[in-house]
């Protein structure tokens, strides 16, 4: 990468609010160090109490689904790879995080999240206690969580939960990019 | 019967489950990789002792700052573990439900507990953030 094509990438950046942005491998140990260093930036940007624990949680759901969930990725030796970015706009804050999937999910991931953009508060935080007390251990096998990771970020957002599933470059017929974006 | 303990961590709780005082403690955060892995035992232990104690006052101190969404699954499975004891085994168990005046999400979830589970004794408490600095 040239200088001007990273000068390029900061000024982008800092046009569109971003205060933190992590790409590269995702694991247990990173989020512990990410999430600290999280911390500290929302505290230098005054963002405390109540959105500051939302952004935490929202960070950890996003990061957690991806490790749980994301297949290794084909070009980095096996690792889980994803990225995340915080940022502010307008007041408010956002977070977005990228990362792989297989292919033979994508419906899955958008029968769950689909219905979720509807929904007022009240009937998120009703679907959350309903997925509380199911037991969902055997209605998805596929969930490695308690069905109640999107429900989270929905709940903690201030708008509906965006997403997307484009297909990874180079990997079109096995993998898609899934993105993630809530807004606190 | 064996008491409960272990070491806090950056992202799980210390648990001290002290069963032959009848008091049991949660405080920290939890977030670990795999939720299941982490409070099954802790439920495993919880369960025995439970089935081996009647007539008693136990008091659960909760004092949790952060817990994910997997991790409150399984407390979801702890309190239900605690309200059919104190519905059976005719244990009084007190849950002091300590958390912070503006954290909404930990104070809504110990409300839907209060809710769902009505044979424990629920005590919101005000955490006190110069004594938890």
């Amino acid at each position: 990468m040239h200088i001007d094509v990273f000068s390029a990438f900061r000024e982008t950046a800092d046009r569109n609010g971003i205060l933190f942005y992590y790409s590269g491998s995702l694991s247990q140990n990173v989020i512990g160090a990410m999430g600290d260093a999280l911390k500290q930036r929302l505290e230098s940007q005054d963002a405390k109490g109540t959105t500051s624990r939302k952004l935490f949680s929202s960070f950890i759901e996003m990061v957690q689904n991806a490790i749980h969930y994301s297949p290794d990725d084909p070009d980095s030796k096996g690792d889980k790879v994803g990225s995340i970015a915080v940022g502010k706009h307008e007041e408010k804050y956002f977070i977005m995080c990228g990362n792989l999937v297989q292919k033979q999910h994508v419906a899955r991931i958008r029968e769950k999240l689909e219905p979720l953009k509807s929904m007022s508060l009240d009937e998120i935080k009703q679907a959350y206690r309903a997925q509380l007390k199911t037991d969902n251990t055997k209605d998805d096998a596929v969930s490695k969580g308690a069905g109640l990771g999107f429900l989270t970020l929905a709940r903690d957002s201030t708008e509906p939960i965006e997403y997307a599933l484009l297909d990874a470059p180079g990997h079109e017929n096995e993998l898609s990019c899934f993105y993630l974006k809530a807004i606190i | 019967m064996d008491n409960i303990y272990i070491t806090r961590t950056s992202e799980s709780p210390e648990v001290d489950f002290n069963f032959s005082n009848h008091v049991l403690n949660m405080t920290g955060e939890s977030y670990p990789e795999n939720a299941s892995d982490f409070f099954r035992p802790i439920l495993i232990g919880l369960e025995a002792y439970l089935a081996a104690t009647s007539a008693c006052e136990i008091v659960f101190n909760f004092q949790l700052t952060y817990f994910n969404s997997s991790s409150t699954k399984m407390l979801y499975n702890l309190f239900e573990l605690l309200n059919e004891s104190a519905s059976t085994n005719d244990n009084r168990i007190i849950l002091n439900w300590h958390h912070d005046e503006e954290d909404d999400t930990i104070l809504e979830f110990g409300l839907d507990i209060h809710e769902d589970f009505q044979w424990l004794d629920f005590r919101p408490i005000i955490l006190d953030n110069a004594e938890e600095a």
